[in-house]
C-alpha cells in the first residue's frame, strides 16, 4: 500500500476488550498513529469518518442486536480487508454460551417483566453474517498477534499465527499437567495457541478463551476428564464456555440430562 | 418558540455504545436523555449453575477496562459465601492489583480520553502531534498499570492468576523491586501533569447540590476495600442493606438500568465522591495534588472528576510502592492458597473501583454452583445524575450566549459524559435473577 492505508476500528456487543488491547499497545500506538490513517475508531477518538472506504477494518465483540448486523454488513461494505480481533468475533466467545435458552427467558431474568423496548437478538458471532480476511483469536487477542498482523498488512500479505495447541506451548514451557497431575477439566489440547499457555504456566487449568485449534478431538479429551472420575457436569460446564461449539455443547447438556 | 434538537448519535471516546439527545425550547433544556445501545450479554443466565470457580473467569468479561475490579469484587463475595478467610498477602495483593487497573484506567481515561477536550484535540492521537513528550509519558503511566495487573494478575486484561482463597503465582522479589523502581519514577512525571491540570481552566457546570456516595475504608486511611455505604448527606448503611439503600429501575432509552437512592435522590459515585467523603485521609503528594486541584470542597461541578482522577492516580503510584515494600519485607513463597470446604451460602462483595462502587453478590448451593447472581456496577448509579447534569451543562451553555452552535453545546455535553467515564459494557450487563 502506497498510502497509509485508511483504518477503522469497531467494536459490537462486548467488553471491548480488543480494543483495549490495542490501546494497551503504549509502546507501539504513536507508530501506529504514523503508519496508519485510522480514521474511523469511536473508542479512542472524538471526530469519526464513518463514511470513507477503508483499507482495513478491525472488528470485535459479537452480534447481539440488530443495530450491530446492520452496522457489520456496512462495514464491510466499506471495507477490502476485514479482520476480526477476539474470540467473540471468531468464534462467539463467552456471550454465545447459552444460545439455547431464549432471548425471552434471558431478558425476563435480568430486566423483569416487559421489556419490550430492548434490541436483543442471539449472540453469534460476526463470521457467521459477513467474510473475513483475517481472523484473530483470543480473549482478549494477544498485543503480539495484533500488531504482527498489521506489520503483516502493510507490506500487503497475512500473518502466519500458531495454529498448534495450548497443549503443545505448556509442554515446551515444562509445566505440570492440570488433568495428569491435578485431575482438572484443563482445555489446552483442544484450544488454539499463541498465548504462551499464560494460565497453567501460572497454576490453572487453560479455560479455552482463545477457541478451538483445528480439528480438536473432543471424545478422547472428554474420556480422559471421565476416566479421572470427573463428573459430566464438570466437564460441560468447564467446555461450554469456549471450547466446545454449540452443537458438542447441547450434547453434553442432553448427556447430562440422562444422568440426572 | 421554535426548539432545537441535539443528537450525538454515537459519543467516542468511551467505553461502549451510547448517545445523547437533548431537546431545547427557547432557553430551556426540555428533554435530556443518555441513550445506551450496546446488546445485552445476560451474564446471569451464563453464571447460573456453574461452579463457583468459573465464576470469575467469566464475569471479568463483563468488560476489559474494568476486568480486574469485577475480579476481585466477584471473589470477595465468593468468598464470603463459602466462609473462606484469605491471608493478609492476598488482601495486600488484591489491593496492589486494583492500583494496577486504576492506574491504568484512570491515565487511560484523564489522558487519552478526556484531555483532549480540555486542549481543543480530537485525540490523544492527534495531540501526539504538538504534546509527544506528554503523551508518550502518559501512555507510560498507563503502561505502568498495566505492569500491575499482568504481574499479579498474570494479565493485563482479564486476570488469570486469581483464585477463590488467594493466587495461583506469587511475584518474585526481584520483580517487586523492578515494579517499585518504575513506580518511583513515575512520581515525579506526575507532579508535572498535575501542574498541567492545575494550568486549564475548567467549565463551569452547575448542576446544583450532589449526593455522593462510596464505601467507608476498612481502615482510617484512603483505601478502596470498604466496610459501609456512607453517603455525603451524613448516612451510613451496611453493606447488606445495598439492595434497600440503592434502587434500580429501567427507563425505555436505555439497555442500562438507572438508579437512584431510596427517595428518588439520583447520586453520583467514582474518584470525585471518593475525595469529597475521604480525600481528608490523603497523604503526600496525593494531599498535595488534592488541596490543589479541587480547592473547594462545596464545587459540584461533574468535570472536577477528571482531577479527581489524577489525585487517585497519584495516590495510586504512592499506595502501590508502599505495598511493595511491604511485600519485599516478607519471605518469597510461590503460592499463597488457603485449604476450604465448600459450603452453601450467599455473600456480597463490595468494591470502590475506577469507577465508583462496585457491588457483586452470589448465592451457591451445597455443591457450589450459583443459584442466584446479582451485580451492581458504578456507571448504572451514576446514569440518572449524568442526565442531570448534561441538562446543567447545556443550560450553562444557553445562558452564556444565544449565539452558540450545535457544535459548542455538544462538545460541552460530551465533556460532561466523559467526565464521569462511564463505562457502557459494564452498565448493560447488570445481573440479577
Amino acid at each position: 500500500m502506497a498510502d497509509k492505508p485508511k483504518v477503522g476500528i469497531f467494536g459490537l456487543t462486548g467488553c471491548a476488550g480488543d480494543q483495549l488491547q490495542i490501546l494497551n499497545c503504549e509502546d507501539e500506538l504513536v507508530w501506529l498513529a504514523e503508519n496508519l490513517d485510522i480514521v474511523d475508531w469511536v473508542m479512542a477518538k472524538g471526530e469519526n469518518d464513518h463514511i470513507t472506504r477503508l483499507d482495513i477494518a478491525f472488528v470485535e465483540g459479537v452480534v447481539a442486536t440488530q443495530r450491530d448486523l446492520d452496522a457489520l454488513k456496512a462495514i464491510r461494505a466499506r471495507a477490502k480487508i476485514l479482520v476480526g480481533i477476539g474470540t467473540c468475533a471468531v468464534w462467539g466467545g463467552l456471550p454465545a454460551m447459552q444460545n439455547e435458552l431464549s432471548r425471552e427467558v434471558l431478558q425476563r431474568e435480568v430486566y423483569g417483566a416487559d421489556p419490550s423496548f430492548l434490541d436483543s437478538v442471539e449472540a453469534l458471532p460476526p463470521s457467521k453474517f459477513v467474510p473475513f480476511e483475517l481472523l484473530i483469536p483470543g480473549c482478549p487477542i494477544e498485543k503480539h498477534e495484533f500488531l504482527q498482523a498489521v506489520r503483516a498488512l502493510l507490506l500487503g500479505t497475512v500473518p502466519e499465527l500458531p495454529k498448534v495447541p495450548v497443549c503443545w506451548e505448556c509442554k515446551t514451557r515444562e509445566n505440570l499437567c492440570r488433568v495428569v497431575y491435578f485431575g482438572e477439566v484443563c482445555c489446552g489440547a483442544m484450544t488454539r495457541g499463541g498465548c504462551g499457555a499464560r494460565c497453567p504456566s501460572h497454576g490453572v487449568a487453560c479455560a479455552g478463551c482463545r477457541g478451538p485449534v483445528e480439528e480438536p478431538n473432543y471424545d478422547s479429551n472428554i474420556i480422559m476428564f471421565a476416566d479421572r472420575g470427573i463428573s459430566w457436569v464438570d466437564i460441560a460446564q468447564k467446555m461450554k464456555n469456549f471450547s466446545a461449539p454449540v452443537w458438542l455443547a447441547k450434547g453434553l447438556a442432553k448427556e447430562v440430562g440422562h444422568e440426572r | 418558540m421554535s426548539g432545537r434538537t441535539v443528537v450525538i448519535p454515537h459519543l467516542g471516546r468511551v467505553e461502549g455504545h451510547g448517545g445523547i439527545f437533548v431537546r431545547i425550547e427557547g432557553n430551556r433544556v426540555t428533554q435530556v436523555e443518555m441513550d445506551i445501545f450496546e446488546g445485552s450479554r445476560y451474564y446471569e443466565a451464563l453464571l447460573k449453575g456453574k461452579h463457583f470457580q468459573e465464576v470469575q473467569g467469566i464475569i471479568t468479561r463483563i468488560c476489559a477496562i474494568c476486568s480486574a475490579s469485577h475480579t476481585v469484587t466477584a471473589l470477595q463475595a465468593l468468598e464470603e459465601a463459602l466462609g473462606v478467610k484469605v491471608s493478609e498477602r492476598v488482601h495486600d495483593l488484591r489491593g496492589l492489583l486494583l492500583l494496577g487497573a486504576t492506574i491504568e484506567s484512570h491515565a487511560l481515561h484523564v489522558f487519552a480520553l478526556a484531555l483532549p477536550d480540555f486542549l481543543g484535540y480530537e485525540s490523544v492521537l492527534a495531540m501526539a502531534s504538538q504534546y509527544r513528550e506528554e503523551v508518550v509519558q502518559a501512555l507510560r503511566l498507563k503502561q505502568l498499570g498495566n505492569k500491575i495487573q499482568d504481574l499479579i494478575g498474570g494479565r493485563a486484561v482479564h486476570p488469570v492468576n486469581t483464585l477463590v482463597g488467594g493466587f495461583g503465582k506469587l511475584p518474585r522479589h526481584r520483580e517487586l523491586e523492578a515494579l517499585a523502581a518504575e513506580l518511583e519514577q513515575a512520581l515525579p512525571v506526575l507532579d508535572r501533569f498535575v501542574d498541567l491540570a492545575a494550568s486549564i481552566p475548567l467549565p463551569q457546570v452547575k448542576p446544583g447540590p450532589t449526593v455522593y456516595v462510596a464505601l467507608r475504608p476498612y481502615v482510617e486511611a484512603f483505601r478502596f476495600r470498604g466496610v459501609s455505604l456512607c453517603t455525603s448527606r451524613g448516612e451510613e448503611y451496611p453493606l447488606s442493606a445495598y439492595r434497600e439503600v440503592i434502587r434500580e429501575f429501567t427507563v425505555e432509552h436505555s439497555h442500562a438500568k438507572h438508579a437512584a437512592l431510596e427517595e428518588g435522590t439520583t447520586y453520583m459515585v467514582g474518584s470525585l465522591a471518593r475525595l469529597k467523603l475521604w480525600g481528608h485521609y490523603l497523604t503526600g503528594r496525593a494531599k498535595a495534588a488534592f488541596q490543589r486541584l479541587l480547592p473547594d470542597p462545596k464545587d459540584d461541578n461533574p468535570l472536577l472528576n477528571n482531577w479527581a482522577q489524577l489525585v487517585e492516580l497519584v495516590h495510586s503510584v504512592e499506595r502501590a510502592l508502599e505495598i511493595c515494600h511491604e511485600l519485599l519485607g516478607q519471605p518469597e513463597e510461590p503460592r499463597d492458597l488457603v485449604d476450604y470446604q465448600v459450603r452453601a451460602g450467599r455473600g456480597i462483595g463490595a468494591i470502590e473501583v475506577p469507577r465508583g462502587t462496585l457491588f457483586h453478590e452470589y448465592e451457591l448451593d451445597e455443591a457450589g454452583r450459583v443459584v442466584a447472581a446479582n451485580v451492581i456496577t458504578p456507571t448504572a448509579q451514576n446514569l440518572a445524575n449524568l442526565e442531570r447534569d448534561l441538562r446543567a451543562g447545556a443550560e450553562a451553555v444557553l445562558v452564556a450566549g444565544n449565539g452558540l452552535s450545535d457544535k459548542e453545546l455538544k462538545l460541552r455535553l460530551e465533556m460532561v459524559a466523559r467526565a464521569y467515564d462511564p463505562c457502557i459494557s459494564c452498565s448493560v450487563h447488570l445481573v440479577r435473577s
